[in-house]
């Protein structure tokens, strides 16, 4: 009987303890909830607009008493992965940190926001975005995205070296050629004869430069279904060769494997085609560095091809509070919002935060052209709306074109091979149609 | 008969949870996985039967496929041989007559049990081209130092370099079998005039042989599933996509983690999975079959 | 015992103490990296030596950055692991040592056999159905499989020691009026400490050094345990530097990591002769 006891006495609390850590291993981890709060999840990248994020909740919270704002940092290789698993695991966040590339692969669990942006048109300023940043933020005509900023293509150069070697600047009206004919002058040995100095680098690894070329070329990369891959076209082939020839025919720019944003800034490069409007904030921090934008120069097909990209804010399917998560998309979208992500080196969204900027010399140091920036829009494309593009690209296309740059394939292979890969990529993973 | 049934009572209480789990986590799981392998499966949308796609595709086309079964296959053919010699060779060092083997034995097995996660970090710092431990050391001795992880020639060895610090398990484990050998047979042996290399060859070596085979099968089955170490160490280095650079160390574990939930390939991955099984389930059955060979089962 | 000449027993130790260096050597620079000021860390080529050793790191990186919650987060899941697999695998070690039930050794050989299934071939369905019973972003699956015997290598090394018990002792203590879970807790477990110590210990290991599970189940940052909290320090700090590794806070990462493997050398060191008896045995036995 007392045996009996001291078994029990031993085991009560024991099973308790284990109870007890069930339930905290398993409890909800919903931030805690006062009743009538309003809790809205925020999943955002971290990025050095960190403060000014963390400044934007305080106020919004300070102006909608009642509501509470959970920010969920996460570093940017994850990012999106992170995302789609939670999705996946039925817990997305209300709000989450997007762009148009990434529309296509989040769209299942993204809410329409065309209702909301119709009712509300005026409030936000629909029309204050430019007309190709309201369409990225569409997708099959309905609205997703609202933008906080945007990413396009330009051609970069340095001001000094085409001084130095007595070159006229890029123009806006320039070709192809015009890009070989000037990186011809620019490019030499060096000073010292063992560091040459190239007219224009090659952004490689990515689709930065190479699809700016196919698409000015004429080229595609899917059909506008999204189902099967045109990368071997004769368009599409041509673009690919006058990336390849850079290097190997025209001699502008150095062999495979040259960092071309690391020579941009050490000025071993006089111009970059393509890049990226984050850099801008780096250019700037280089003493001496004297580089201004301009148009993208045209190919056979036109000067169309460059890629716009925005970045700003989705809400999800199974938000819990959409008007007040929509109230703070609004908020963080607003014009001054906006400023303020532009005075950090961004690019403007808005007009009217563009036209501001312009006309107030002496805000901006590089780029001096911003002008270009803003007429480059009206040549600029997003990128193919599919599913599995970034991961097509990088995963299967990109293994091609390295081969193409390390002279194991020519332009025409590599279109084919490229094109039969995707298309069984696409054969094995497309979702199957609604 | 009372008795019986009574002892498969409490087999049923005491081993239940077990069997339960084993239901649970392995058995089914392992079936519905196979089942998956035949299926497109990108978790938005349910599973949908495909055939053999996956398979095809993963033979044929895809691009990470081929290159993380080489990585994984060079990887385990250099990393076992290199990691089961230095265990043995230290276990017959501290099979000598030597003063405090306990302490010895217990720093060379210390790193084995240490996170390799953590390991990857470190390390990852020390091999950093510049400033890193390695080049430092080299420029001591007047070696110029490379770019060891950031190079595509030199991520692997770097990897198979790192997890050399983990013999520390085949070790222990020749060092009891070691001293389980008995004393009276080398005693003959020297009597009979032989050698120290001959007393290794002809006394030792047979004795042990069991016991470099169950550590070959298990080097080469854990060789096949490296992932934290993988994962870690690209993380570590900031590569854009893990596996890198040039996807010189794209493990097929971390491939397989890439494609189930970096691109969310279920069907694929499982594929995978199911294909790293089956090569499991076959070189532990050839490592057997071999292993009947040369492997000297005394009595 | 043949005699040995001095410079072969010097040889042997100097090789021994060489080797013993070399495995060392990342554990004394991680230790000296993370007592180093930041300015040290990004001087090219870093001192040998900190100019004065900084303990503040560590309060930094556990108070500053919040990572004494990885800290916490990592020896809650590890001590409800550890409950579970030795009040699961005890029992199971147990029936399939000393009941004779039919088809038992081919159950146990299946069991066993698992230990050769990859963990990637079960991840997968098994995070859909986690997912599915919304067990994602919690501890549960990291905790619940070891509750149900999820460490076989545990069962059959706890077999294995079990069955060096005479049965004669069970009958004695059946013939006393005992129960059978009364002979199992008060009579097997206690004979058999060191291997259920080992059994501990490796159980530890495994739930604190694992990064798959956590990796795929811990989504929110807040969760997470030490070694995917690692990489997301090393990570962020990457973002704020620009993607630059030469800028990341190294002095921070190596305490970081320091603080990671301190518990399993501390652990080490009290345990270190039965738990390396046990691994041994596992392998001579096995």
């Amino acid at each position: 009987m007392f045996s009996r006891l001291r078994v029990m006495l031993l085991w009560t609390p024991a099973l308790l303890l284990a109870g007890l850590g069930f339930w905290w291993a398993g409890h909800n981890r919903e931030p805690a909830s006062r009743p009538g709060q309003v809790d809205i999840s925020w999943y955002v990248l971290i990025t050095p607009l960190r403060e000014v994020y963390e400044a934007q909740v305080a106020e919004f919270e300070r102006l909608h008493p009642g509501v509470k704002v959970h920010i969920f940092w996460v570093p940017g290789s994850e990012f999106n992965v992170k995302l789609k698993t939670l999705a996946a695991a039925h817990q997305v966040p209300d709000l989450f940190f997007t762009g148009d590339v990434w529309l296509s692969y989040l769209l299942p669990f993204t809410r329409d926001l065309t209702p909301l942006v119709k009712r509300d048109a005026a409030e936000i300023g629909l029309d204050d975005f430019f007309p190709e940043i309201q369409r990225a933020m569409q997708l099959n005509g309905k609205y997703y995205i609202l933008p906080e900023y945007a990413n396009l293509s330009l051609l970069y150069y340095n001001r000094g070296m085409f001084a130095a070697a007595h070159q006229p600047e890029p123009t806006g009206d320039w070709t192809w050629a015009d890009l070989v004919h000037a990186g011809r002058a620019l490019t030499h040995a060096g000073a010292d004869g063992a560091t040459p100095v190239w007219g224009a680098a090659r952004v490689e690894g990515w689709w930065g430069e190479w699809l700016i070329y196919v698409r000015q070329a004429g080229g595609k990369v899917f059909t506008p279904d999204g189902h099967r891959c045109l990368l071997d076209s004769p368009a599409a082939v041509a673009g690919l060769k006058f990336y390849l020839e850079k290097s190997t025919r025209h001699r502008i720019s150095a062999p495979a494997g040259f960092e071309p944003i690391n020579g941009f800034v050490n000025q071993r490069v006089a111009m970059v085609v393509g890049g990226h409007t984050n850099y801008w904030l780096n250019y700037n921090q280089v003493p001496g560095l004297d580089w201004d934008i301009q148009l993208l120069p045209a190919g056979p097909a036109g000067r169309s091809g460059g890629e716009l990209a925005i970045a700003g804010y989705s809400i999800s399917r199974d938000c819990r509070h959409p008007e007040e998560t929509w109230a703070l998309v609004k908020y963080l979208t607003r014009r001054e919002a906006i400023a303020e992500v532009v005075r950090h080196g961004h690019l403007a969204v808005r007009r009217s935060v563009a036209a501001a900027v312009m006309n107030a010399p002496g805000t901006h140091a590089h780029p001096q052209n911003l002008a270009a920036a803003y007429r480059q829009f009206e040549f600029s494309e997003p990128i193919p709306h599919h599913p599995n593009y970034i991961e097509i690209m990088f995963q299967v296309v990109q293994p091609e074109v390295d081969r193409m740059l390390l002279g194991e394939l020519t332009p025409e292979e590599t279109g084919r091979r490229a094109a039969t890969a995707v298309n069984e990529f696409l054969a094995t993973f497309d979702p199957p149609a609604p | 008969m009372n008795r019986r049934r009574a002892e498969l009572f409490w087999f049923c209480l005491f081993a239940g949870p077990a069997l339960l789990g084993f239901v649970a986590f392995n058995l089914w799981p392992m079936l519905d996985s196979l089942w998956l392998s035949f299926c497109q499966y990108e978790v938005i949308a349910p599973p949908r039967f495909i055939g053999l796609q996956n398979y095809r595709y993963l033979f044929t086309y895809d691009p990470s496929f081929w290159p993380s079964v080489k990585v994984t296959l060079v990887f385990t053919a250099v990393q076992v041989p290199l990691a089961i010699g230095a265990a043995l060779a230290l276990a017959l060092l501290l099979n000598q007559p030597v003063r405090g083997r306990g302490f010895w034995r217990a720093v060379y097995f210390l790193p084995s049990i240490l996170p390799q996660a953590a390991f990857a970090v470190v390390f990852g710092y020390i091999f950093q081209a510049d400033g890193g431990l390695l080049n430092r050391g080299l420029a001591l001795f007047g070696v110029p130092g490379t770019a060891w992880t950031t190079s595509p020639t030199w991520a692997l060895p770097v990897l198979i370099v790192i997890s050399l610090w983990g013999f520390g398990y085949p070790m222990v484990i020749f060092l009891a079998a070691l001293q389980d050998v008995p004393r009276e047979l080398y005693e003959a042996a020297h009597i009979d005039g032989a050698g120290a290399w001959a007393r290794f060859r002809h006394v030792t070596l047979p004795l042990i042989s069991p016991i470099i085979f169950f550590n070959v099968v298990m080097g080469v089955i854990s060789a096949l599933k490296v992932f934290d170490l993988a994962y870690a160490f690209s993380v570590a280095q900031a590569q854009p996509t893990p596996g890198g650079p040039a996807r010189a160390t794209l493990f097929y574990g971390l491939n397989l983690y890439e494609q189930a939930f970096g691109y969310f390939h279920m069907g694929l991955a499982s594929a995978m999975a199911w294909l790293l099984f089956a090569f499991i389930l076959v070189i532990t059955f050839i490592n057997f079959r071999a292993g009947r060979r040369w492997v000297h089962y005394g009595d | 015992m043949n005699r040995r000449s001095t410079p072969a027993t010097l040889a042997l130790y100097a090789t021994l103490a060489f080797g013993a260096l070399v495995m060392l050597l990342p554990l004394a620079w991680m230790l000296l990296t993370s007592l180093k000021t930041y300015p040290e860390i990004l001087r090219n080529p870093a001192p040998w030596l900190p100019a004065r050793p900084q303990w503040g790191n560590y309060s930094a990186v556990l108070a500053g950055f919040a990572y004494y919650r990885f800290f916490l987060n990592s020896v809650f899941v590890a001590v409800m692991v550890i409950a579970g697999t030795i009040l699961t695998c005890c029992p199971a070690a147990y029936a399939f040592a000393f009941y004779d039930v039919k088809h038992k050794d081919l159950i146990f050989g299946a069991l066993l056999a698992t230990l050769m299934l990859p963990a990637q071939v079960t991840v997968i369905p098994l995070f859909k159905a986690f997912a599915t019973l919304h067990w994602v972003n919690t501890y549960l699956p990291l905790i619940v499989p070891s509750w149900l015997g999820g460490n076989v290598f545990g069962i059959f090394l706890l077999r294995q020691f079990f069955r060096t018990i005479p049965r004669s002792f069970i009958e004695a203590a059946r013939l006393d009026g005992a129960s059978e879970w009364a002979i199992l807790w008060r009579l097997v477990v206690p004979m058999s400490l060191p291997a259920v110590l080992t059994v501990a210990v490796f159980t530890f290991l495994w739930s604190w050094n694992d990064l798959f599970n956590p990796l795929v189940y811990l989504q929110s940052e807040s969760l997470g345990t030490l070694p995917v909290g690692l990489l997301y320090f090393i990570a962020r700090a990457e973002q704020l530097t620009g993607g630059s590794i030469g800028q990341v806070p190294w002095h921070l990462v190596m305490a970081l990591a320091t603080v990671m493997v301190t518990p399993v050398i501390v652990l080490f060191a009290f345990v270190q002769r039965r738990f390396v008896e046990g691994v041994a045995a596992s392998g001579v036995k096995g």
